[in-house]
Order: structure tokens, then sequence, then C-alpha cells
């Protein structure tokens, strides 16, 4: 069975560079925090599951403010994902085939069915700890260490942060940089971009067994506290992406002027082409952020909002909101959360790719991955939790996710992107040891 | 354009020594709901699903707030 | 600009002793406290450890195991501790002082104007006055490699 790169379906740990905040602190000196989490997230259509247990555990060393951070996620997904074809309406023809990865195996997808690749089952670990120092009663330095791994991808990474507090620790500076690389070795190698998706069995051009990326973070940011009951944070962050940035096994549609899929020349039948090329991505990629979030509380009840703006160098920009309401009920609380994001297409993504383009060799750069596209992304959650004691918590967490595409590209209806619906659902227990 | 974006954290620390709290008043801000990020693994969580589902990533990742104890 | 920078060169304060060259008259404290009021100037002749807590400080926790000890020490050569609370709710105070072992005089402050009167500047803080009724030190947090510093400090202001 062919495995495909689970990174791409559920996350990198390299997402966790700069993210990673502390956990609340409630242990004593001599005693470990511990958070134990379990996420199920679940798509429909068949679509991506995955069940994510996690565990951190944190101690501060001393009483002078030395603490270790350490967590452990595992991360097990099944299903299927869209690979970046497009379906066909019934008009147009038989069903589509396309060759699995390894090069051997074939799977199809019918008239009006969004094809997806299923053949892949994996689990990846991630592991990562965080050391901080303090350098005097107002500053100190904070080092990060993450890698995860899956049977054909590697992760490592360092991060370190500068945090110093001014105004009688009203205003917190943090200065941050972080680097990660990641190494990409899927079996029987690398797809040669841009060439035919070639029929199984008859051999995928491949450009060589395995290649790697580098990400550089940069990341300041003020957090300030305005009043007894609001707190607020500004961050910039830069971010440069070098190296291998293209999805391996995602392709893009070959169609002729009548918007059917190509069937003459390099893509006849009996050539071995199916009528589709493997994506292509530039090698690099500078991203930005500016992320604003406001902690404020009223009575005994806490509102969380946060906005982010993104923008990078391949024509995508994003606006994210998100809200959270936590009602205080004594021992227990309710927490709505809602989150919005609109996004903005890339440059080079397109949804299909010409016959006339592809024997001009014009186009060097394109993908039609549906994470590429123009959409709209709709968070609505619940979250209950219950103090069991004094320092332990145990909570519930059930969001429903709606991902909504703008496809202008798409002549009919039905080759349009559908919906991504999802749910997640997490429980978790916290408690010191 | 997008430089002013920066030139507005710079102008936000200049007015930040008149802000804030008596070292004695941060019991609010001493409360587990009131940190930055209140729920370590729900924010883990929907950074992982939001960074695979979606093209844009990163903006988190600070200190500040809390007690100021010691 | 000036102001941004000037913000930026911002002098921090040392977590070491801060002592005082030419001690001052301490600002007065007369509080309610558990039983009656507590006031600093009916301790002329004593020297006084003044303690400023609150209930959502963590390391006040571990200093009043400590201040427990130090009082039963030296309260025979003429020394006392006062512990002065800044909680906003009382009830919190009071939840506090419920599971901790109080042989010291305990004041209540809801307002924060005495510890505005003695400059706080970090909790918890901790102020020696002599027997003169003098501000001779003072101290910002609260860490087990400070006790046998601010323990010396009590100690040489005793034997004055």
């Amino acid at each position: 069975m062919q495995l495909i790169k689970i990174t791409k379906k559920l996350g990198v740990a390299s997402c966790a560079l700069l993210q990673v905040p502390a956990a609340a602190v409630n242990a004593a000196d001599s005693e470990w925090d511990i958070d134990t989490a379990l996420l199920f997230y679940s798509e429909s259509d068949s679509r991506v599951q995955a069940i994510e247990p996690a565990v951190y555990a944190g101690k501060n060393l001393g009483d002078d403010g030395e603490r270790i951070d350490l967590r452990i996620v595992v991360d097990s997904l099944t299903g299927a994902t869209p690979n970046g074809a497009h379906a066909i309406s019934a008009t147009n023809g038989a069903p589509q085939t396309f060759t699995t990865p390894s090069g051997n195996d074939s799977y199809t997808a019918v008239a009006g069915e969004n094809p997806l690749d299923d053949t892949f089952l994996d689990t990846r670990v991630a592991v990562g700890a965080d050391w901080t120092l303090p350098l005097d009663r107002l500053s100190r330095v904070k080092l990060g260490l993450n890698a995860s791994n899956e049977y054909d991808y590697l992760s490592l990474g360092v991060s370190g942060s500068y945090i110093r507090d001014l105004n009688s620790k009203n205003t917190t500076l943090t200065a941050s940089v972080a680097f990660n690389n990641d190494t990409y070795e899927p079996e029987g190698g690398i797809p040669t971009a841009l060439t035919p998706m070639r029929a199984a069995g008859t051999g995928i051009n491949r450009d060589g067994s395995d290649d790697d990326k580098t990400i550089t973070d940069f990341l300041i940011g003020v957090t300030q506290v305005v009043s007894r009951d609001t707190l607020i944070e500004l961050n910039y962050s830069f971010g440069l992406s070098d190296g291998y940035l293209t999805d391996p096994f995602k392709i893009v549609s070959v169609v002729d002027a009548t918007g059917a899929l190509a069937d003459t020349g390099t893509f006849a039948p009996g050539t071995d082409n199916l009528p589709y090329v493997y994506e292509n991505r530039p090698d690099s990629r500078q991203r930005n952020n500016l992320f604003f979030r406001v902690a404020h509380n009223l009575s005994d009840d806490v509102v969380h909002l946060s906005y982010r703006y993104f923008w990078d160098d391949w024509g995508i920009s994003s606006n994210t909101l998100d809200l959270k309401y936590r009602f205080d009920m004594g021992q227990s609380y309710l927490q709505p959360h809602v989150r919005y994001y609109m996004q903005e297409e890339a440059d080079f993504y397109r949804h299909n790719l010409t016959l006339d383009e592809f024997n001009a060799g014009s186009v060097t750069d394109i993908s039609s991955d549906s994470r590429l596209m123009k959409f709209t992304t709709t968070t609505l959650g619940l979250k209950y939790g219950y103090a069991l004691s004094k320092n332990s918590e145990l909570s519930l967490r059930g969001e429903v996710m709606n991902q909504s595409f703008d496809d202008p590209g798409s002549a009919r209806s039905e080759e349009e992107t559908p919906d991504l619906d999802a749910i997640i659902l997490n429980v978790a227990y916290s408690f010191v040891w | 354009m997008k430089k002013w974006y920066v030139l507005v954290l710079i102008t936000f620390l200049s007015g930040c020594s008149s802000m804030g709290v008596e070292p004695w008043e941060r019991d609010v801000l001493a409360k587990d709901s009131m940190q930055l990020v209140p729920d370590y693994f729900d924010n883990f969580y929907d950074e992982h699903i939001y960074f695979s589902k979606e093209a844009s990533s990163g903006g988190q990742g600070v200190g500040g707030g809390g007690c100021g104890c010691n | 600009m000036n102001r941004c920078i000037s913000f930026i060169l911002f002098v921090f304060i040392f977590f070491a002793q801060n002592s005082f060259a030419t001690p001052s008259q301490a600002p007065q404290i007369n509080l309610p406290g558990i039983e009656g009021n507590v006031q600093l100037e009916k301790l002329k002749g004593k020297v006084v450890y003044l303690d400023f807590w609150a209930s959502w400080c963590v390391p006040c926790k571990k200093s009043f195991p400590w201040l427990h000890e130090i009082k039963q020490s030296y309260a025979d050569q003429g020394f006392e501790v006062i512990a002065v609370n800044l909680d906003k709710d009382r009830k919190l105070a009071d939840e506090f002082l419920q599971v901790m072992d109080v042989n010291f005089m305990v004041a209540f402050d809801e307002s924060g104007e005495s510890a505005s009167r003695y400059k706080l500047k970090g909790m918890p803080s901790s102020y020696l006055i002599g027997r003169d009724g003098k501000l001779y030190a003072s101290h910002i947090g609260f860490r087990e490699k400070d006790k046998a510093k601010l323990e010396q400090a009590i100690k040489k202001l005793l034997a004055k």
C-alpha cells in the first residue's frame, strides 16, 4: 500500500515553530503541570479523519522563573484527499482514472465525483521542548526544539526568544527566531513537475529520491496591560521558506479548447499519459503576519478576540477573525467560539492547464490545490469545562468547520470545488502532579 | 504600503509607557482565563488544523500578562 | 522619538536588595487587622519586616512559612512582621490565611494606598524598618535564594 506524506494532510511540525505559548501554570515548584488531550477530526464525504492524542508536561526548575515545557503529539490519519483534478460532468464522459503515488495502482472518480486519493494511512509523532531561562527579574530567554517524523518525512527545528518586561511589567517585548528543516523522501521518489501522470504500471517520471526545505521565521511582539481587566498583544512576523515547496503528488488537469480533458498529442490514448500533470510551486516563499489579540474581563466572564492579516509573495493574503467568550459559571464554564477566515488565491493557482500552454511550456508554476484557492472558512464551536479541583479541569469541545470555495475557473458547476465540512471534537484533562 | 504596519508597532510601543496597572492590581490578569492563550491544546490543535487546511500560518507566540510576580 | 528612546532605555530594577543610603522615616501604616488596627507607629523600638502580599500571588504563598519562621526566631529580640494584604476581595485573603500558620500581624488594604506610599514595584515586596522607624531596605519578589540575605539584613538591624 502506497503511503502519501501525512504532513500535507494534517500539518507539519514546523507549524509549531513560534506558536506554542506557555500553558497555564498552576503547579508549585516541585510539581508538574500536565495537560492531556485527545482530538478527533473528521471531514465529510469519506475524506480525512484523524485521531490525535497529545500530552504536555511543564515544570518550574527552582523559583527563579526557569522552566521546562515538553509536549508529544501523535497523529493517526486515514481517509482521502483531493488530488487537484476536478469532478467531470456527466456530459464530458467516462470516469477519470489516476495513478497512485507508487506508480503501481490506479483509482478512479466517476462523473460528478470529486477525485480523491485514499491510498494513505499513516501515523506521525511530533515532540517539542522549551526551556525558559531568566536573565534577571525583567528578562528571559526561551530556547525550543521540535521534531516530527513519519516514515518518509522528517522535520527538525530550533527556536530562540528573548522576552523583556518594561513599565513595572505592564509591557512585555518578545523577539523570536526559528529555523526548521524538513526532508521528504517519498517511496519511489519525487515525480518530475509539469510532466504527465502516467498510467499505472508504466512508470512515473521521477526527479530524485528526496528533497528538502528550510524555513526561517522571525517574530517581534508587544504585550501590554491596558487596565486591570484588559490585556492586548500585537505581533509582526516574517517567514521565509526555501527549497522544495511543491506538493509532489498533486496534479493539474490538462484540457483542450472545449474544456474537455486533453486526448491529443502527448495525451493521446495509447501514449500511457493521463491528461494530468504534476504541479509545481516556486522554490521560495516570503510570508508576513500582523496579529492582534485582546483578552478582556467582564465581571467573571472573559472574552478573547484576535485578528490576523497575512500576506505573502505568492499573491495570497488572508484575514482571520477569532472570537471566544467564556461564560464563568463558578466551578464550570461554557465557551462559544467563532472563527472566520477569508483567503485570496495564489498567483499560480489555476483550475486547469490548457493543452496549448502545456505544448508551449509557457507555464512554470501551477497548482490546482484547493488550499491555494480563494475561499472562506467558517468555524463555530462550543466548549464546556469543569473544574474537578482547584488545580484540575476536564473539558469537552466540539466545533463544526466549513470551507466554501470561489471557483471562477470552472466552466461547469459540477466541476467546481465542493465545500469541505468537518467536525472537530476534543476532550482534555489537565492536572498537577 | 505594508511597511506602515511595522510603524504601528513602534508607535504603539512609545505610547505604552503611560498605560498599565500597579503591581498589586493584577488580580484579574493572574486568572487562568485571562492568559493570552488559556487553552493550551485547543490553540495547538486549531493552529495545526488550519495550517494544513489553509494557506496562512503563524503570527502568534509571545509572553506577557499574568500576575507579574517575582 | 525621545519618548521612544527613553522608553527603550528604561532602567530595570535589580532583584537584589535595595538599600537606602540616608534612610528616611517609613511611610505610615494604619490599617484594619484581624483583631483591631495595625499601626506601624506603635511598633517604634522594634525592627519591623513589612511584607505586601495578595492571594493571587504564587510566591506569596511560599513566603508565609518563612515569615512564620523569622517571627518565631527573632520576636524575643524586638522583631515584628506585618503582612499587608492587597486583595480587592477580602474573602480571597481570608481563604488564603485559613490554610496558613500565621503568628504575625496581618493588615488589610483593599485600596492599595499603603503600597502606593511605599512605591511598591512588584509582588510580593518587603521593607525593613529599624527601631527608629526609618526605612532601611526594600526587596522585590520572594525566592529561596533570597532568604539568607534577608535574614542577614534583619539580624544586622536587630543588632544596631
